[in-house]
């Protein structure tokens, strides 16, 4: 029964049509209420920037990115970013830190709420590697978890599309769901990861899978039908095809075109486009390359049927990581960069590959433009989620760096004069003088997460939302975000106070006290006549295919020591 | 009687799960599927010397002695070291892993694992060129070339041909061995190169070259070939180099003889940039045959914990990599560690004379469920339970898939875990008491 | 001119790890300030002083610096690390890392130095008057570059990794090198006077000339003719093929 009142918080919450309003916010037992006891203990905001905790709705924080540790010692000692990157030994509260790109667990919960962020989305599970994830995910103090569970290229799911039993499949994802304690659907490279089986890759959207007689169409199409099927709180998230490739942007606008008329089950979007700055590319090959932002985002602005990440591209090192095992390859001869590939048994693929980003060079330089053009000509920021796709266009820690490049043209301007004169030419941000606000950040950073991903208590701070709030060292009514961008990278860099389920997690900076997170997960209820069909299939798969066995294949609950389990009922 | 079916094998890296044991009385009496070192596991503890009691060195001889004052003991040593060694952790779970890395962490100590001493220098292969690598799965169902390099399944990993390589069958391999070449590459005529289609010698230590030799046929230049490398003809390098580029899928499957042989983790990066160059023609993938059952599970902790693998020193608070001069042997090799504390992992029997004659002269603090070589040279002991048998907890397989394992009979031995967590506490209390 | 003499009271056995100790951090501070300065020994700190004696002799800045040790230095490490400018002379055995990371000035080795002397090197200069260990002039783990800059001479023999990912400076030895000397070199220039293993694998960029006997020559490089170097005709290699490098190997 503890209680807390902050008061004099300038509140940013966009859910709830907040536009930096002094208010006072009560605290009780974790959740948000109506008021609070005068025996309450009180924060005093003095009228500083209040947001809800952030939510980083695609990062990877668990899994592969042990693959990134394991083969980058040197990432442990960078320290691109003062105070949030590099070795910290351990104090009486918290554990050792080290890394950057890569950053062992527990910084990467330490840094994340000291950026303000209280909750984080891992972007791939691979079903069979799931007890893997959920390991990390406890690793990780204080910050609530999800994961996205990954079906683009499994087997089980192409029968049932080429057989056509979506009755079966559905059954399918709620049973890989169950068994990987995931969140919702992640398709990446639809195909692809099963092609890259044999070195191979799809080559856009009607490139049939090898073997398997289906094609990335029909891959993203019936899962976004199931997901439908399966009213599941977030819609399908999907990483396009031809990723990384010159004149993939009209692969994924045909990929997001798929989905028009795509009946759903809530009021949420049908798809989440995912890290659209590597697929929003123009030109035929790396010498013509040029931006094709400004195609996607009038698609993007045409169309009401979806939403968008940005994966903006941050200078300096980066380490590459996705379930996309032939763009990973194909990177690290590019690169000459080592390279680390996990093929997964019956179900995806998976590569890890550092990178550097530089102003200096003019590819570099146009992705730069790219994420930031996305972002910005995009009308309707409740379709925009920015991120970094961490530590994939780069690390986490440098989102403050960037939300100044979304919110200061004369910052952005200030960048544009250090890049090569020929990527200016092949890009249209120097055009751009849209400037985000505050209230505009905030939705893009928390509040379209809630709608997206359906969690009606994160992100925002109405009554039954839980409590976790960021506040900044920051004064809206009388800072200039357009001009005073230091201040802003500063504010957003280390919160005055992080409070995360109504406890104080950061104070000045500094960690105060380090909870368990929980874990969000979707138990998909379909009806058992049809699970038990697709038991039959399934268990063949095991007896023939996999190498593990069904009975240790599902990721137990001891490896959720605080879940939050979803319930859907199927349509 | 009870039947415990999908229990795990936690002996070796292969990690079986498909094991039914029969417990009857507490005693486990039936095992099947096992082979015969997973089986020895199952049904051998009771025949091997267990430690029955907490035990302290006092005049030379170890004595029993309750477990409170070994514990007392034991924090003593590590609070009053300048550097502790805490060394081994692969034969038991990762809780109890993740439970000693942070008890290192506290005492200022360095950590490292039994890779040390066998696949450590994989990791420093992945470190320069990366790991490309795959399910255990996706062998048994692709691959139509497999190579085993420097490792002896046979007699190391017994049921691994069965289950997951040569004789296992899958999706795009119905017809099992028929539909796989296998070829062994060793300095000896192994029992595993023995079953081989084809089997090709090497010079002692010449890894290297061969690799080396590999990679130039298999990019265009075999011109600068001589007629013999490591032992082996031009013609039958070519004629090699040929059948990986043909070959649909290939594993290679590598083992301490490319990792401890000479020019060490270089063996393993040069085969990563050849699985690299074979993956312009076909496909490839390699795989480390982790020894330890879950060697490859303290490396996976040791890196979300501490963003290394292994080694790691913490002697300077924050954690410090860098094998060669934080590994196990380097440091005791060199004589610079004042304490020892040994785990799941049999020192005694594994390293170098030299190492053990300097842990002769340290305080040694051991938690292991039986008496061995380390025993011997041991101040503190503690017995444990027999994590997989006695106790349950996470293991990774050799190909980094994570399997719970069951608790199959019950014990009065404490966990490795439960024991690091109270020496933990102990430590605490004793640094607030100073 | 400013010297000081650091004289090691008792020989260690835990390594000290003295990062600390080089002439940046020395110049223009006094005796009491210098034997302040902390250094690691296992997992505390201590004062310098309560290790060495200090002999503190003149007052200069950090190019007029010298920074004399003496005594059994053999198990203390990082000696040297960073410095930019001015002088260090060991009459001793040293420890690891020595002049790890220096950008500039010069350290004297007058007894063997231990693995990683000179790693990530960036300028400056380093004379090991003894044998080097392994890793000499090499880099961190993982990190693309070892060396950059610079100059390491060993009078003596070294082990194995010699120069591993140099992108640049130089490294003479005069005696043998052990196993892959010049691994993935990127730039940087070696010289080997004696015999060595395996050399130049994955060589991108640089030279590297080996007088004495080559063991194990890799079939990865092309044969190109010959060149001449100070009077000498060796035989040409380019590579390695393999990492499609345009590296220069002359042999005898
Ligand atoms: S192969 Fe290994 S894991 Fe499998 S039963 Fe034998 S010892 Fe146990
Ligand atoms: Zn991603």
């Amino acid at each position: 029964m503890s209680e807390l009142l902050i008061k004099n918080a300038v509140v940013c919450d966009p859910i709830n049509n907040i536009n930096c309003v002094k208010m006072d916010i009560s605290i009780k037992d974790g959740k948000i209420v109506e008021s609070v006891s005068s025996g309450a203990k009180v924060i005093d905001a003095g009228g500083k920037l209040t947001m809800a905790g952030g939510v980083d709705g695609h990062t990877h924080c668990a899994g592969k990115i042990n693959v990134g540790r394991f083969m980058s010692p040197h990432d442990m000692r960078m320290t691109n970013v003062p105070g949030l990157s590099g070795k910290e030994a351990p104090t009486a509260t918290t554990r050792a830190q080290v890394g950057y790109n890569t950053p062992n667990a527990f910084a990467i919960g330490y840094r994340y709420a000291k950026l303000g962020y209280t909750t984080i989305g891992e972007a791939a599970i691979p079903i069979i590697g799931a007890r893997h994830t959920h390991e990390e995910f406890e690793a990780i103090p204080i910050l609530d978890k999800f994961g996205l569970t990954l079906f683009g290229s499994n087997w089980q799911v192409m029968e049932y599309i080429r057989d056509d039993e979506p009755e079966k499949l559905a059954a399918y994802v709620a049973w890989g769901l169950k068994a990987s304690r995931g969140y919702g659907i992640k398709i990446v490279n639809p195909g692809g990861g099963e092609a890259w089986g044999w070195g191979k890759n799809v080559s856009g959207l009607d490139d049939p899978v090898p073997n398997f007689d289906v094609t990335p169409a029909q891959i993203i199409t019936a899962l976004a039908e199931t997901n439908e099927k399966l009213n599941l709180p977030h819609s399908i998230h999907l990483h396009c095809n031809n990723l990384g490739k010159p004149g993939n942007y009209e692969t994924t606008i045909a990929s997001m075109k798929l989905l028009e008329n795509l009946k759903t089950s809530r009021d949420r979007q049908a798809m989440h486009v995912t890290h659209v700055q590597f697929n929003a590319y123009a030109g035929t090959s790396w010498r013509d390359f040029e931006s094709g932002a400004p195609q996607v985002a009038n698609y993007v602005n045409s169309a009401d049927h979806l939403t968008f990440d940005l994966g903006q591209v941050i200078f300096g090192p980066a380490m590459t990581m996705t379930a996309d095992g032939p763009v990973e390859y194909a990177n690290s001869r590019m690169l000459h960069a080592k390279w680390s590939n996990m093929d997964v048994e019956l179900e995806d693929a998976s590569g890890v590959v550092p990178i550097t980003y530089s102003p200096k060079m003019f590819v570099n330089a146009v992705q730069w433009a790219i994420g930031l053009e996305l972002a910005l000509l995009v009308d309707d920021p409740w379709k925009v989620m920015f991120t970094t796709d961490s530590p994939n266009g780069g690390s986490f820690v440098n989102y403050p760096e960037a939300y100044t490049y979304l919110m200061s043209a004369k910052r952005r301007t200030e960048v544009i004069e250090g890049l090569p004169e020929m990527a200016l030419g092949r890009m249209n941000l120097p055009g751009i003088d849209r400037e985000l606000d505050l209230y505009e950040l905030a939705i893009m950073t928390r509040a379209m997460q809630s709608k997206i991903y359906s969690m009606d208590t994160k992100g925002h701070l109405g009554v039954g939302a839980d409590a976790d709030i960021a506040i900044y060292d920051l004064k809206p009514d009388s800072i200039d975000t357009t001009v005073e961008y230091a201040a802003v990278k500063k504010a957003f860099s280390s919160t005055a106070y992080t409070i995360k389920g109504g406890e104080v997690v950061v104070k000045d900076g500094e960690i105060a006290m380090t909870p368990e997170g929980r874990t969000y997960w979707v138990n998909a209820k379909v009806p058992q006549a049809n699970t038990d069909a697709m038991q039959v299939d399934l268990a063949q798969k095991f007896k023939r295919y996999y190498t593990v066995n069904q009975a240790n294949y599902m990721v137990e609950d001891a490896y959720l020591p605080h879940p939050v389990e979803i319930t859907t009922e199927a349509l | 009687m009870a039947v415990i079916t999908d229990a795990i094998c936690s002996l070796c890296g292969s990690l079986c799960d498909d094991i039914t044991v029969t417990v009857e009385d507490n005693v486990i009496t039936d095992v099947e599927r096992a082979c015969i070192l997973g089986r020895n596991k199952f049904v051998g503890m009771f025949l091997h010397d267990r430690i029955e009691s907490p035990m302290i060195r006092k005049n030379g001889e170890l004595v029993d002695v309750s477990y409170e004052e070994a514990i007392d003991e034991a924090a003593k040593i590590l609070v009053n070291s300048k550097r502790t060694l805490s060394y081994g952790w692969c034969s038991t779970s990762c809780e109890a892993i993740s439970k000693a890395i942070q008890l290192a962490e506290e005492t200022g100590s360095l950590i490292d694992s039994t890779a040390n001493v066998c696949h450590g220098p994989s990791a420093l292969a992945v470190q320069e060129k990366g790991g490309p690598s795959a399910t255990l799965g996706v062998v048994k169902n692709r691959a139509d070339v497999m190579i085993f390099w420097g490792c002896n399944p046979a007699h190391a990993h017994p049921r691994h041909m069965r289950r997951y390589s040569s004789f296992s069958k899958g999706f795009f391999t119905q017809k099992g061995r028929k539909d796989r070449k296998m070829i062994v590459i060793d300095v000896r005529k192994t029992d595993t190169a023995k079953i081989a289609d084809q089997y090709v010698e090497i010079d002692q230590g010449s890894d290297y070259l061969l690799v080396t030799a590999l990679r130039s046929a298999i990019n265009g230049h075999e011109d600068v070939i001589p007629d013999t490398v490591a032992g082996v003809s031009k013609e039958d390098i070519l004629k090699l180099a040929n059948t990986l580029k043909e070959a649909k899928f290939t594993c290679v499957f590598y083992g301490m003889g490319v990792t401890q042989s000479r020019s060490k983790y270089k063996n393993g990066d040069g085969v990563s940039s050849l699985i690299s160059d074979l993956n312009q023609h076909s496909k490839a993938v390699m795989i480390g045959m982790r020894g330890h059952y879950n060697v490859t599970g303290y490396g996976q902790v040791s890196t979300w914990e501490t963003g290394y693998p292994m080694a790691v020193d913490f002697t300077r608070g924050a954690p410090y990599y860098n094998p060669g001069e934080t590994g196990a042997n380097d440091v005791l090799t060199r004589g610079d560690v004042d304490a020892a504390i040994i785990s799941a992992a049999d020192a005694g029997a594994h390293f170098p004379q030299d190492s053990l004659k300097y842990l002769a002269k340290i305080p040694v603090i051991q938690i292991d469920p039986y008496a061995n070589p380390t025993t011997e040279l041991s101040d503190v002991v503690f017995p444990a339970a027999v994590v997989g048998v006695e106790a349950e907890g996470t293991a990774y397989r050799m190909d980094g898939i994570s399997l719970r394992m069951k608790k199959l009979i019950d014990t009065k031995f404490k966990t490795d875990e439960e024991i690091v967590v109270d020496l933990i506490n102990k430590v605490r209390e004793l640094k607030r008491g100073a | 001119m400013q010297t000081v003499t650091l004289s090691l009271k008792e020989k260690n056995a835990v390594p000290i790890e003295a990062d600390s100790v080089n002439t940046d951090n020395f110049a223009s501070k006094p005796k009491d300030e210098i034997g302040a300065i902390l250094v690691w020994y296992g997992n505390a700190q201590v004062a310098v002083d309560d290790l060495f004696d200090v002999v503190v002799d003149g007052f200069g800045s950090v190019d007029e610096m010298k920074i004399i040790i003496n005594g059994d230095v053999s198990r203390v490490k990082r000696i040297g690390q960073g410095m930019s400018a001015g002088e260090i002379e060991i009459n001793s055995n040293v420890d690891m890392h020595c002049g790890s990371n220096m950008t500039g000035g010069k350290i004297t080795i007058n007894g063997d130095a231990d693995s990683w002397v000179g790693c990530e090197m960036k300028g400056g200069e380093i004379v090991v008057n003894g044998n080097g260990g392994y890793y000499v002039g090499g880099g961190y783990r993982g990190e693309a570059c070892g060396m950059k800059g610079g100059k390491i001479t060993v009078t003596g023999n070294v082990r194995d990794y010699l120069g591993e990912h140099m992108c640049g400076g130089e490294i003479v030895v005069k005696g043998n090198a052990g196993l892959l000397p010049g691994i993935s070199n990127n730039g940087g220039s070696i010289i080997i006077e004696g015999n060595t293993t395996m050399p130049a694998s994955e060589m991108m960029k640089g030279t590297i000339i080996i007088k004495g006997t080559v063991l194990d020559f890799l079939p990865s490089f092309t044969e190109d003719g010959t060149e001449d170097v100070d009077g000498v005709t060796y035989r040409k290699f380019a590579g390695d093929i393999n990492a499609g490098g345009k590296g220069v190997l002359l042999i005898k």
